[in-house]
């Protein structure tokens, strides 16, 4: 690949090797003068993560190459300092979003370009006529993230180990295999306090400029997990756990679908887990990640009832008719209460009329 | 089982393994092994993290200890030995099958039947991984569990490495889960005399013939379900002649088509070069109305009758385990005295595990009954009450494997 291409594709390992070659010292990429521009750069790309979606170049001189092949390395440098696990999530999603932008167009004029680069991934696949055929594993490994069930290996077509699909697709296929490796590489370990005190400054803006976005976000979505509102049901599952007594298979059901529609993430919830000496890690995933693919809804408090899981009924119980209505309504109600003691101070009422409308939140 | 009983399987365990031709998976030294011996029985003690540096040592070892069972890590460590999983170091696995009667549904069988049902399930499984994921025989081991089932090893570098969920993605697709018709089944326009090749023609939509394919009809799940409309079709036209009544009986009882649709299907499903247009040109446009439903319905049989039961209910994760022990193959189960047999792909349909797995001969061999006892071993029936007993070898191991009798008197 020529270095404009290199620049494009900052991941490869040929890239790496090139850079490797130019020989520049980290101190010099740090602080020398020269080295402005990159750094620069390298700042914007991280900055644009907050976007989705690394914004690539094109090139008027060599400078301006090197300058995007460097710009890289440095912004790994400012994500491993910010060091946020879902910031780094998606700086590595922004940057194989862009050149997923990039390979599809690419794919269709030139798709041994792009077999290539799955070459570097070790990555099996052939093109055959329009299509592209790529090895089942190679396929279950970046197409299992997918949620569409489209993905599914069972509805595709399997023949002797390959899996044909569309150009397009494979594009799809390969930004995952970028998102998955720059996200595993990442933060880099041990950056020496010299180097971390050069970026400061531009690390201190990425962490305030994310914890601004997370508090906005925080707000539209239910935001973080707030055990205390949890409904009479779901914490005395909670604490059967805990103490070791085996959940009925329908409330260990309706507890893991909880958690995870209130946000938790997969990790977290199998872990809640693991506290029983006979704790099984494979086995509580699968059964946890299998709820979590499939997105099966949390049973209603009718349904508990029904399989004598609802217990420990209280006030705001009577009020809905959904385990996660319990939830937002309370939710609901602690911003509101937050809001209003902004505005006026402590006041503690609240109308019967807003308990009433909480009752819409109920999930479809 | 008293210290007598002990004695005397060990002694046969260890003639066993005497005698017994060697074979080591691949990487033997990078895996770890698991043993239960019969002394301390019936407490059951697993030891493992055991790791062997040669062939001499696994030999000796068996002949030195004659375990009850034996097993094998299905992974790769850099340090087999080490006592904990975390300080191991995973460096792969094979891909394993477990198609064992104790995982699969529908309890209340006879140990034959139960057999026969599982070696149905594996030859579908031998049918997944040879064609439709172009595994070479060479690269899979077919093992008798020497209880109720088949393991299939899958001895392969490119599927090594992958994860617990890439494999359950695996299991997924041969048992036919989350098969969705919709990616099957597609109306796709004519091209030719009658058609445009679109759905839109000069401008106008709707009007343009179009008839209905099965995609991927030529491999995979899509010759499955071809071959399976096409069966079922000619099935239901047998039973037609003999009694028009009882002709799409399902179709009728599960309200998916009325009589009129039925009386036009009939008529397809006799229609020999139609239906060769089914497994030949993957043309599936009846001419009726409602045929979807109608597909999605067939559709969905095809699923259970060639989706394998890979014992991957949610609470057992076999093949997702990539750290789990397997019994090794050529060593003998415990708890019925039958070897552990590896098996080529063409002797599994006429193999029987109660005659074939068989490891000791018909010496007559004396024993004390605990309770009645009915079974069923070289082809014949044995019945057995309490009190003494003179038996074959094998029936009289077998007895006291699973606890129901005890040596000599
Ligand atoms: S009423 Fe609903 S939310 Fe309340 S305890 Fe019962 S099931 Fe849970």
């Amino acid at each position: 690949m020529s270095p404009e291409e290199l620049a494009l594709f900052p991941f490869l390992t040929e890239t790496s090797e090139y850079v490797e070659e130019l020989d520049f010292s980290l101190d010099s990429l740090m602080t020398s003068i020269a080295f402005e521009s990159v750094r620069r750069r390298g700042f914007e790309r991280v900055m644009q993560a907050f976007d989705g979606e690394v914004s690539k170049p094109s090139f008027g001189n060599d400078k301006e190459v090197l300058s995007e092949l460097l710009s890289y390395p440095y912004a790994r440098i400012l994500v491993s300092c910010v060091n946020e696990p879902a910031f780094t999530r998606r700086y590595a999603l922004a940057e194989a979003t862009a050149v997923h932008s990039i390979m599809k167009k690419r794919i269709e004029k030139d798709p041994e370009f792009v077999l290539d680069i799955g070459k570097d991934f070790g990555v099996s696949a052939v093109q055959s006529e329009e299509h592209i055929r790529i090895y089942f594993s190679d396929y279950i490994r970046y197409s299992l993230s997918m949620k569409d069930l489209s993905w599914k290996l069972i509805n595709r077509h399997l023949e002797h180990g390959y899996v044909t699909i569309q150009r397009e697709e494979f594009a799809r296929l390969l930004q995952e295999a970028v998102r998955k490796r720059i996200e595993g590489s990442l933060p880099i370990p041990e950056i020496p306090d010299e180097i971390r005190n050069a970026c400061d400054a531009q690390v201190t803006e990425l962490k305030a400029k994310y914890e601004e976005q997370r508090q906005n976000l925080g707000d539209a979505d239910l935001g973080e997990v707030d055990f205390s509102m949890f409904p009479p049901c779901i914490n005395k599952a909670l604490s059967n756990v805990r103490e070791g007594v085996n959940l009925a298979h329908s409330m260990r059901f309706a507890m893991v679908s909880f958690l995870l529609n209130v946000g938790m993430q997969t990790d977290d919830v199998v872990n809640a887990f693991n506290v029983s000496p006979d704790f099984s890690e494979e086995k509580t995933r699968y059964q946890v990640e299998h709820i979590a693919n499939n997105q099966y809804k949390t049973p209603s408090c009718a349904t508990m009832q029904t399989y004598g899981n609802c217990v420990g009924k209280d006030n705001m119980c009577a009020k809905i008719r959904h385990p996660l209505s319990y939830y937002s309504a309370l939710k609901f109600l602690a911003a509101k209460r937050q809001a209003e003691e902004e505005k006026y101070g402590k006041d503690e009422e609240k109308t019967a009329n807003e308990n009433n409308n909480l009752e819409n939140n109920e999930p479809g | 089982m008293d210290e007598l009983t002990k004695r005397f399987l060990k002694a046969k365990f260890q003639a066993h393994y005497k005698n017994l031709n060697l074979q080591l998976p691949p990487s033997f030294t990078s895996r770890e092994w698991g043993f239960i011996s019969f002394d301390p029985m019936p407490d059951v003690i697993m030891k493992r993290h055991k790791y062997f540096g040669s062939f001499n040592e696994v030999s000796e070892y068996l002949i030195g200890m004659a375990p009850a069972h034996v097993y094998y890590s299905v992974a790769y460590y850099d340090m087999p030995g080490a006592p904990r999983m975390d300080q191991k170091g995973w460096k792969g696995a094979d891909l394993i099958f477990d198609l064992d009667a104790d995982h699969l549904p529908g309890a209340k069988m006879t140990y034959s039947d139960m057999l026969d049902h599982v070696k149905a399930e594996s030859l579908k499984l031998a049918d997944f991984l040879t064609d439709d994921f172009g595994f070479s025989e060479d690269n899979i081991e077919l093992v008798f569990s020497g209880g109720r089932g088949y393991h299939f090893h899958v001895y392969d570098d490119k599927i090594s490495q992958l994860d617990s969920a890439e494999r359950r993605e695996i299991v997924n697709y041969i048992s036919g889960r989350d098969l969705d018709f919709k990616f099957f089944f597609k109306e796709v326009a004519m091209v030719g005399d009658t058609g445009s090749g679109s759905k839109e023609f000069m401008g106008k939509r709707g009007k343009i013939p179009t008839k209905w394919v099965l995609e991927g009809y030529e491999n995979g799940w899509g010759k499955r379900i071809a071959g399976y409309v096409v069966d079922y079709l000619k099935t239901e036209a047998e039973k037609g002649k003999d009694n028009p009544k009882e002709m799409f009986k399902d179709l009728k009882e599960n309200k998916i088509a009325g009589d009129a649709t039925l009386k036009k299907l009939a008529g397809f499903a006799s229609d020999e070069s139609l239906l060769s247009e089914i497994t030949d040109k993957g043309r599936l446009d009846f001419p009726v109305k409602d045929f979807k439903g109608i597909i999605e319905y067939i559709i969905q049989k095809t699923v259970a009758e060639f989706g394998v039961d890979a014992g991957a209910s949610v609470d057992e994760p076999v093949t997702g385990d990539i750290k789990r022990l397997i019994r090794f193959p050529g060593s003998l189960h415990g708890g019925s005295g039958f070897e552990v047999q590896t098996l080529k792909f063409d002797q599994l349909p006429d193999y029987n595990p109660l005659t074939n797995s068989l490891a000791f001969d018909d010496k007559p061999t004396k024993v004390r009954i605990q309770r009645p006892f009915s079974f069923l071993l070289n082809g014949q029936e044995f019945s057995v009450v309490e009190g003494k007993e003179e038996l074959p070898e094998y029936a009289a191991v077998y007895l006291m494997c699973r606890g129901v009798a005890n040596y000599g008197y």
